[in-house]
């Protein structure tokens, strides 16, 4: 097993980012660069079929129009991406139609426990169903039959696009269209996989589904596609983790998850985001550029996010939730942060169209060393939205006085009988406090993860006990030798 | 004679029936105790009477002097005479105690056919009170409510009743949160305005209360009905013996 | 950014010709010249995110003429509604330019007006532009066009408040002015101003002052501002402090608009603290109707640690009014131990109004304490049926309740006879308003 240990060595190499390691397996790529036939290539081996093709195309064709449009707004800084140096279809090469798991590359399952996500049904968590995806593709999903009985799709997009293309042609683009954003377009163009959940109606999804992406291939972009459609009266609640090896070179990362939730219908989704967030220097690590949108287009239907957001180099992502059904609501919890050189722009859209929705927004960001971290958010309510209810706390916390921290809201109000409450802080960690449990026998390391913890509380606690756990370690880890 | 007359009043709020019934008469001069477990319509009682958005009388009168109540907006009850005070008085910031009290006085004057009472007459008369009260003067420059600890208001929400001279005064759960210092100043002030023209209402949880405020009749009030009525040594047995008889009925 | 701008507007070369400029001084030319460049490339439309909510894409179809090269507009007297601020020296100002005949004697000020300042001396280079920065669109284009203004230069206490009434009115085509007031003090020194800022019925007019204000080591500037709009005039107005360490700039800017009011008024201020120990307070108060347009926009920038910054906006709309408050605190690296509050409320009298609202933070320094807080809403139920409950009729309760609400903002005027009159202004526009729905 030359891979494990090699995997053991790279591990011992990483301080402080522990999931590092590079999978040596096998891989097949199509080349490098972005084109027409690269797309088509993608869409051949993903053996879609026609349709399919031609939105990638029409997404393609319309973001060669946008030429240089990136977003500038955000307060990140990169150098000029080339879209052309990198490649948009990586996947270990055995293919990934397992009958069971016994199929799966052993150095496959080893990475994901690595990643402490067992793949094995015996060694789960009670209760978590699992779909990986490796690169550009899905390798493993696990408690598929157990879902199928429910009535629960919870696949593969790629698959999902042959096996109910009734659904996916019906839901995919309608909450975020291919023409959204520059990265949403790019996405849509050349998306490989990601995951689908349908939730029938009346379903309260007995576990919770996660999907567990991992980068490992070298200049590969990875751009998952994620589609949840809760059907009236139905629970789900849905996970995501991401990580990838430690490389001196940027790579992107551009996701669109789409979640549709309709009469009386709840989503809850929540991720853990830990891409490799480049050395202490800003050397490497992930640009993580991702559209995540929901409609609550039912009544009374409601959309949680939650994020725990610690790595990449950039973040640019908003989370945001379109209430269109009468008393639906949305809320949106966050934990970003920030150390080294890592740049966060993160917040939410909260689009407030029907009468009586609510929203929700606690952001908590956490600013060390050089790094820049801001919440960019908007609260907007039309005009039908009577009684609309939004409120909105965002605190910053700055450990260190070369960091920045920054909090820019937008609020827009066009009816009279809706509230809107905002509220921001910006601090520094508490002396008093660092001292007291210093005082108290604690190293300042403990310490700092202790109060930044409690800072989160609000946050973390909405986050499924499995993930919670996970998430305060994080917090830690991410903060290492940000003082002293 | 009858001050405050409720007959088999039923009224919902967001549609569920709350009160389910309630038969009810005061004689000027009287002080009536209303008691009984939480949740069980004391409150709903006080707001219909006072009339706040949001409660739904679905059928029954009520009568202050003969005069039909339930046809009058809150404001106009409140000139009439009706006067309640609060569990839990609302902040209002920026507007200051004296503004507020003098505007609510000059409502009620200009709706009896008085002539307003200026500034310095005003400020006289609310320097009397608040020394007969033993409140501290200073209270009424200060932003209504804001910042006023529990006892603070309760002892505001006394003087503004003394200020207005209500026909009928409610105080709703007045005695919530107090230490029986500030307790006697609200049964003090209460005491002090009882006459032989005015009629009282004293909602409350506790029987504490009611040993500094002494009830005519004492009603039990459960599931939204009144289901025993007595003197006042029906309180004192209500406190030995708690709830439970009237509350599984 | 050529998109973002919308170039084909009345302010060009044709414009420039026909304004009866100042003097001819070199330094004067020169700094025009970069001016003109500044707005070569047109007026901010919404793709410019500062302007985002108040683009000035209608303004740049209207055809202004210089307001000096109007001759058949004639004021002959103050308006009678113009507060009279007790103990003030008057001076007036019609369409930026500077009336001896309706103004109080200068006499014993140090005061002049900018024309006579530009001629007689030379210190005039080093005080125009230098704290406000030709990047601001509307600095700019002042600074390319201003014909006229007042120097204040403080030593010492000014005891009586400077009363500055600015008076705009259009003849028969519309008008624009960009009038310059510059206020330097020495340190130690004080002052107080008090502005009124009108409009006379009749065609539109584009009213574009900068205000630049020095504030010196211990030196006190205490300005307060009102504009009232009744028509549909362009009121955009630039204010830029530089507080030096502890100073003191206390700022309070109010926006009054009538039922008729169509116009568009943007008051700006950008305080930049530049020592430790400085107070800085920015505070407004806005009650519009009709389809007025006010945005307030600050930008107060902690360069230097060790000061306390405070803002306390409050809002009121009725009609078809739309609001706008954007805030940016910035506290720079190493601006250690700054303090800075800032706070946007905005009540809905009716269905109709629009606001925008977006508080900024920007913090590069660890050791602050930095908080802001916005809302927008209609008046609490609960606070209308205690009215209610203690025997005020709706419309008292409500008036009552819409002036608590503004009187948290008024209440930072710390000048208690310019309060009153402020308080005032504001009470008559509640009165105008009436039985408030």
């Amino acid at each position: 097993m030359a891979a494990i240990s090699q995997t053991t060595a790279a591990v011992r190499d990483v301080e402080q980012y522990k999931y590092g390691f590079v999978t040596d397996i096998e891989t097949e790529r199509a080349p490098k660069g972005l084109n027409e036939s690269i797309i088509r290539f993608i869409s051949a081996k993903k053996d879609e079929p026609e349709w399919m093709l031609e939105w990638r195309l029409k997404a393609y064709r319309y973001w060669l129009t946008l030429g240089d449009q990136e977003p500038t707004w955000a307060k990140v800084t990169y150098p000029r991406i080339d879209y052309q140096d990198s490649y948009y279809y990586a996947a270990p090469k055995q293919q990934a139609k397992y009958e069971s798991l016994d199929e799966v590359d052993p150095k496959l399952i080893e990475t994901y426990n690595k990643l402490g996500i067992p793949l094995k049904e015996q060694q789960m968590l009670a209760g978590v169903a699992v779909d990986a995806v490796f690169d550009s593709i899905s390798v493993a999903t696990t408690y598929k039959k157990k879902l199928q009985e429910l009535g629960v799709i919870f696949s593969p997009i790629s698959e999902a696009v042959k096996t109910h293309p009734e659904l996916v042609k019906k839901y995919l683009g309608s909450v975020v269209p291919y023409s959204d954003n520059f990265f949403a377009t790019l996405n849509s163009a050349v998306f490989t996989d990601g995951s689908f959940v349908y939730i029938p109606k009346g379903l309260r999804c007995p576990m919770e589904l996660s999907t567990y992406f991992r980068i490992n291939e070298k200049n590969t972009g990875q751009f998952e596609r994620t589609l949840i459609i809760a059907d009236e009266g139905s629970y789900v609640s849905y996970l995501e983790g991401c990580t990838a090896p430690q490389r001196d070179e940027n790579q992107l990362h551009a996701a669109v998850v789409e979640l549709v939730a309709l009469d009386d219908a709840e989503i809850k989704y929540s991720t853990v985001q830990n891409w490799y967030p480049g050395d202490e220097n800003g050397k490497g690590g992930i640009y993580n550029f991702v559209t995540k949108r929901a409609a609550c287009r039912g009544r009374n239907s409601k959309v949680m996010w939650t994020q725990v957001e610690t790595g990449s180099s950039i973040t640019w992502k908003y989370p945001s939730c379109i209430l269109q059904g009468e008393n639906s609501s949305g809320e949106f919890y966050s934990v970003a942060i920030t150390n080294n050189r890592q740049q966060a722009d993160t917040g939410t859209k909260m689009i407030h169209i029907g009468r009586n929705t609510k929203s929700r927004i606690v952001s908590k960001g956490i600013s060390a060393g050089r790094s820049s971290n801001t919440y960019r958010g908007l609260v907007r309510v039309q005009g039908k939205a009577d009684g609309a209810r939004n409120y909105t706390q965002c605190d910053s916390l700055l450990i260190g006085d070369r960091c920045s921290a920054n909090t820019v809201p937008y609020i827009e109000s066009r009816n009279p009988t809706a509230q809107t409450e905002h509220e921001a802080t910006t601090s520094k960690i508490s002396e008093e406090q660092l001292f007291y449990c210093l005082q108290r026998g604690m190293t300042q390391e403990e310490a700092v993860s202790l109060i930044v913890n409690g800072f989160c509380k609000e946050v973390l606690q909405t986050l499924p006990m499995e993930f919670a756990v996970e998430a305060q370690k994080l917090v830690a880890i991410s903060l290492e030798g940000s003082v002293g | 004679m009858a001050l405050l007359k409720i007959k088999n009043l039923h009224a919902n709020v967001a549609g569920k029936e709350i009160l389910k019934g309630i038969s009810l008469t005061i004689n000027a001069g009287e002080m009536h105790a209303i008691m009984g477990p939480n949740g069980t319509g004391k409150s709903t009682l006080s707001n219909v009477i006072a009339g706040r958005d949001g409660y739904e009388v679905t059928s029954g009168e009520v009568l202050l002097d003969d005069n039909n109540l339930l046809a009058m907006s809150a404001d106009e009850r409140a000139r009439a005479g009706v006067f309640l005070a609060f569990q839990y008085p609302v902040e209002i910031p920026g507007v200051s105690t004296s503004n507020f009290l003098k505007t609510a006085l000059n409502a009620k004057r200009r709706a009896a056919g008085l002539p307003e009472i200026d500034a310095m007459e005003f400020l006289k008369l609310v320097k009397a009170k608040t020394k007969a009260l033993g409140i501290p003067d200073d209270i009424i420059k200060r932003q209504l409510n804001v910042g006023f600890s529990g006892g603070e208001k309760k002892r505001a929400e006394v003087l503004q009743m003394t200020l207005l001279e209500p026909r009928i005064a409610i105080l709703d759960e007045t005695d919530s949160g107090l230490d029986i210092d500030a307790l006697k100043v609200v049964a003090d002030g209460v005491n002090n305005l009882r006459s032989a023209d005015r009629g009282f209402l004293v909602i409350t949880h506790y029987q504490r209360l009611l040993n500094y405020i002494v009830p005519d009749h004492v009603h039990v009030m459960s599931g939204g009905r009144i289901v025993a009525s007595g003197g006042k040594e029906l309180a004192l047995t209500l406190e030995a013996e708690g709830y439970a008889k009237y509350q599984a009925a | 950014m050529a998109t973002s701008f919308i170039t084909a507007h009345p302010f060009g070369d044709a414009y420039a010709a026909r304004a009866g400029a100042l003097p001819a001084v070199a330094w004067l030319e020169s700094l025009r010249r970069f001016a003109r460049a500044e707005i070569a490339g047109g007026l901010p439309g919404a793709q410019v995110e500062e302007w985002r909510f108040t683009p000035l894409t209608q303004l740049a179809k209207i055809g202004f003429i210089p307001a000096a090269s109007a001759d058949d507009v004639d004021v002959t007297a103050v308006p009678l509604d113009v507060p009279v601020v007790p103990g003030a020296v008057r001076v007036v100002l019609v369409n930026g330019v500077y009336r001896a005949d309706l103004s109080d004697s200068l006499d014993g000020l140090d005061l002049r007006t900018l024309r006579d300042a530009v001629s007689s001396s030379k210190d005039m280079e080093s005080a125009v532009g230098r704290v406000a920065p030709l990047s601001l669109p509307m600095v700019a284009l002042n600074t390319a066009f201003m014909e006229d203004g007042l120097v204040i230069a403080v030593r010492g206490s000014v005891t009586r408040p400077v009363h500055i009434i600015s008076i705009g009115a259009a003849g028969s085509s519309p008008v624009a002015f960009h009038p310059r007031v510059v206020i330097t003090t020495e340190p130690g020194a004080s002052l107080s101003i008090v502005e009124t800022h009108i409009g006379l019925p009749g065609q539109p007019f584009l009213a574009n002052p900068v205000t630049e204000v020095f504030v010196a080591e211990d030196a006190a500037v205490r300005r307060f501002v009102s504009v009232t709009e009744e028509g549909d005039a362009y009121h955009l107005a630039t204010t830029v402090a530089s507080v030096a360490s502890r100073g003191t700039f206390e700022a309070f800017h109010m926006g009054l608009g009538g039922h008729k009011a169509e116009g568009t008024t943007r008051q700006e201020i950008h305080v930049v603290v530049n020592g430790e120990g400085t107070k800085v307070n920015v505070s407004g108060a806005y009650a519009i109707a009709g389809t007025m347009h006010h945005d307030f926009t600050t930008v107060i920038n902690h360069r230097v640690g060790g000061s306390a910054s405070r803002q306390v906006f409050k809002g009121v709309l009725d009609g078809r009014s739309h609001g706008v408050y954007q805030g940016r605190l910035r506290v720079a690296p190493d601006a250690q131990k700054t303090d800075a509050r800032q706070v946007h409320k905005a009540l809905f009298l009716a269905h109709g109004p629009a606001v925008d609202c977006k508080p900024e933070l920007e913090i590069d320094a660890d050791d602050v304490q930095c908080a802001h807080g916005a809302a927008t809403g209609a008046l609490d139920s609960d606070q209308l049926f205690y009215m209610a409950a203690r025997g005020i009729d709706p419309e008292t309760a409500r008036a009552l309740l819409v002036e608590g609400f503004l009187a948290e903002a008024i209440a930072e005027i710390g000048d208690e006879s310019v309060r009153v009159v402020f308080a005032a202004q504001m009470a008559a526009w509640l009165q105008r308003r009436g039985g408030a729905s």
